[in-house]
């Protein structure tokens, strides 16, 4: 009997994962909702489905009954290379494990199978894999001094040492789209919430190296996890806040899945602690926003962890505003294209979804598109001027909820 | 349809019935063997996310149990309501195609059912068989006569049979006429359903011979015996030996990510 080593391994899989592979009926519905799929111009590798297919076939070829009698069947190492390629041709949107007659995790097993690929030589995908050498030494992807991640803040902003609310900003509006940040910070002053944020200390959530599958690399995510809870806990602070989908999601989810531990204190988005404040009529409105508004579910806040009302309700309760849905919304929305390390791997591929999502907007013909998510809002940015939808305006729902609020955001830095 | 003709008839037959027996003992052991690799393939992942692989055969089960106690973000249902819903209902089908649900629907249950019967009347005819031996034959309620049980099935096994074949004329339409679906279907599909559909086939056929009804295509009694033979040992090596090395597997391994993941997003 030949004893050949098999080709994969099994690494960064749960048993239960492994299961899921052969689980999958092959109904296709993933594949008729995959934004990536359809955005490549149905790249039968990027279908989810095909995707589950293949790994199930390495596994039988590596592990099932011929393999224990007669040895494993080698894979050659182009078409494992081919099969990285395509499982970081996805955004880890969800929308395939929404619709998974079989109820498989979808977006975990594909991040599981980054990570085995990672691990075994083959990814992450083009530029991702500086992402663990600057988030190491800048502790941001955008290879920013530390310190720029509040140092800009207008003198008038006040972020109190300690509090019992804190504000995780993220590397993306605290260093790229300072606009959403100043807007959160000034809308909590004005609203007289004393808070803290973790300023120089704050380090990336690791959202970015765990979708890419690069999280286990010297346990860079899990230190980095561990560290930013004990600086939120040493600020003394019990809830803490954030304005970008990716952070909540790596911070509600990821976080006490890499520490092992549950979270010292509670997360919550901040359009949902808006909600509780408008509910209590708490928030006092002096401008009137006279838009035709939709919105625009950021995948990791709304599919991944379920919330979609209060951004909505935040909208509604704006003057003015019309709100007006889009076609595929909550559960089923589609996604901007930006997840999962695509922005940075595959830039193209991102346009293209973008540009589908923005496409959905057009349709209603809303004045402005929004989201809560800075992720989202650059991205579909892209897609509005890719597609050369000039008239629609691209924002978030927390600074139009600080604008309708009087708050003046016309200094925010560069 | 399937093993009713071995009613004590002759002796003949009787060597028929123990060699279906050692089949149907030989299925089960080669799907508890196909189970078990199994089992040790999915063993090969961790017990929990980001840790080493264990190589236990214990994992999976242990990893199923970790999962369906822990807490989930959205969707946190009980077991129960996995169970009818998901499991038995599939509502998962259902919220993305009412025909494709009323497809595998009548599929899932007329085979379930049809599975069930055979099961039955298997057992019937070993009680008989047995009885027969030890001499307790005549003190068994009428019921339980072979003949007697077969008439009873007769009308459940014919229902049954045709809500099979409803499932499997629309899944069949599917995959030949429908362009994306054709072109999207692998062995891994068409073998499933070519199998499902020569044993439903081959189960009319007997019965049909044997009942002189339209199904027999007026062939002589004679054939009777061996078609159903013929039936119930495809039926055994295809429906339960083949489970764990083909898409059969989806009927385990769907209850159980239906379990792993509280009925999913
Ligand atoms: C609890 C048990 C089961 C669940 C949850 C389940 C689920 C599924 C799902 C989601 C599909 C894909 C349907 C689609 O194409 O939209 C499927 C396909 C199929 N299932 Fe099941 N199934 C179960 C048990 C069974 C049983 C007992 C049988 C009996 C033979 C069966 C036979 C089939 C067949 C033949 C197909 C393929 C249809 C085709 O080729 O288009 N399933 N199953
Ligand atoms: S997570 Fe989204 S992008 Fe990735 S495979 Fe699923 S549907 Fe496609
Ligand atoms: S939706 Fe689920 S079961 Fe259907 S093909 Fe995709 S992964 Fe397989």
């Amino acid at each position: 009997m030949a004893k050949r080593e098999p080709s994969i391994n099994t690494e960064n899989f749960t048993a239960v994962q492994l299961m899921e592979l052969d689980s999958c009926s092959r109904c296709g519905e993933c594949v008729n909702w995959c934004p990536t799929y359809d955005a490549s111009g149905e790249d039968p590798g990027l279908a989810p489905r095909d995707k589950i297919l293949r790994w199930r076939e390495y596994m039988n070829k590596s592990y099932g009954l011929r393999a224990r009698l007669f040895g494993p069947k080698q894979i050659s190492e182009e078409e494992i290379e081919e099969f990285k390629d395509d499982v970081y041709g996805c955004t880890t949107c969800g929308m395939c494990a929404t619709v998974c007659e079989s109820a498989i995790n979808t977006v975990e097993l594909w991040e599981s199978m980054r990570a085995n690929l990672v691990k075994r030589g083959n990814g992450p995908f083009g530029k991702q894999s500086a992402f663990l050498k600057l988030i190491g030494e800048y502790k941001n992807p955008y290879m920013e001094d530390n310190a720029n991640r509040v140092n800009w803040l207008p003198e008038d902003v006040k972020v109190e040492d300690e509090a019992e609310i804190l504000y995780f900003g993220g590397c993306t509006a605290e260093l790229k789209q300072r606009k959403l940040a100043l807007a959160t910070t000034r809308l909590l002053n004005k609203l007289d919430i004393k808070f803290t944020m973790l300023g120089e200390d704050e380090i990336c959530c690791g959202s970015a190296l765990i979708r890419t599958g690069q999280y286990f690399i010297n346990d860079t995510a899990k230190e980095n996890a561990q560290k930013n809870i004990d600086n939120i806990k040493a600020r003394g602070a019990k809830i803490v806040l954030y304005a970008c989908a990716g952070c909540f999601r790596a911070s509600l989810i990821d976080w006490p899945r890499l520490t092992g531990k549950e979270l010292p204190f509670k997360v919550m988005h901040i359009t949902e602690y808006l909600q509780g404040l408008i509910e209590k009529g708490e928030i006092k409105w002096e401008k009137s926003i006279d838009k035709k508004v939709t919105y625009h579910d950021p995948c990791h806040l709304g599919r991944h962890v379920g919330v979609f009302e209060p951004p909505r309700a935040v909208l509604e309760a704006i003057p003015g505003i019309e709100f007006i849905e889009m076609e595929r919304i909550e559960e089923n929305q589609r996604c901007c294209g930006a997840g999962g390390g695509v922005k940075a791997g595959i830039p193209d591929l991102a346009l293209g979804v973008a540009s589908t999502r923005v496409d959905d907007a057009l349709a209603t013909e809303a004045d402005l598109l929004s989201s809560a998510c800075p992720f989202c809002k650059r991205n579909l940015s892209d897609g509005r001027d890719a597609v050369g939808a000039k008239d629609l305006e691209v924002e978030d729902v927390v600074v139009l909820a600080a604008e309708a609020m009087g708050i003046d955001l016309s200094d925010t830095p560069k | 349809m399937s093993m009713e003709y071995f009613a004590g008839i002759s002796d003949a037959l009787r060597l028929t019935f123990v060699q279906v027996m050692i089949l149907a003992n030989l299925s089960i052991g080669i799907f508890l063997i196909g189970m078990y690799i199994n089992l040790k393939k999915w063993g090969m992942g961790s017990t929990g996310y980001g840790l080493e692989p264990s190589g236990s055969i214990f994992a999976f089960p242990k990893m199923l149990a970790y999962q369906m106690s822990e807490h989930a973000h959205i969707h946190n249902q009980s077991v129960l309501e996995t169970f009818f819903l998901d499991i038995l209902f599939q509502r998962r089908i259902l919220q993305r195609s009412p025909l494709r649900w009323f497809m595998h629907f009548t599929i899932f249950f007329g085979w379930m059912a049809l599975f069930a019967l055979s099961l039955a009347m298997f057992l019937v005819e070993m009680i008989f068989l047995i009885g027969e031996e030890v001499g307790y034959a005549h003190s068994l309620p009428e019921f339980l006569e072979p003949v007697v049980f077969r008439e009873l099935l007769a009308v459940p096994n014919d229902v049954f049979s045709y809500i099979l074949l409803v499932g499997i004329v629309i899944a069949i339409y599917r995959r030949l006429f429908m362009t994306k679906v054709r072109e999207a279907t692998i062995a891994y599909d068409s073998i499933l359903l070519i199998g499902l559909t020569v044993i439903t086939i081959t189960g009319f056929v007997a019965d049909g011979i044997r009942t002189g009804r339209f199904w027999g295509f007026d062939m002589p009694i004679e054939y009777a015996p061996p078609a159903a033979l013929f039936h119930v040992v495809i039926s055994l090596l295809f429906c339960i030996a083949y489970i764990p090395f083909s898409k059969y597997i989806h009927m385990i391994a769907i209850p159980l990510a239906l379990l792993a993941n509280k009925g999913g997003e």
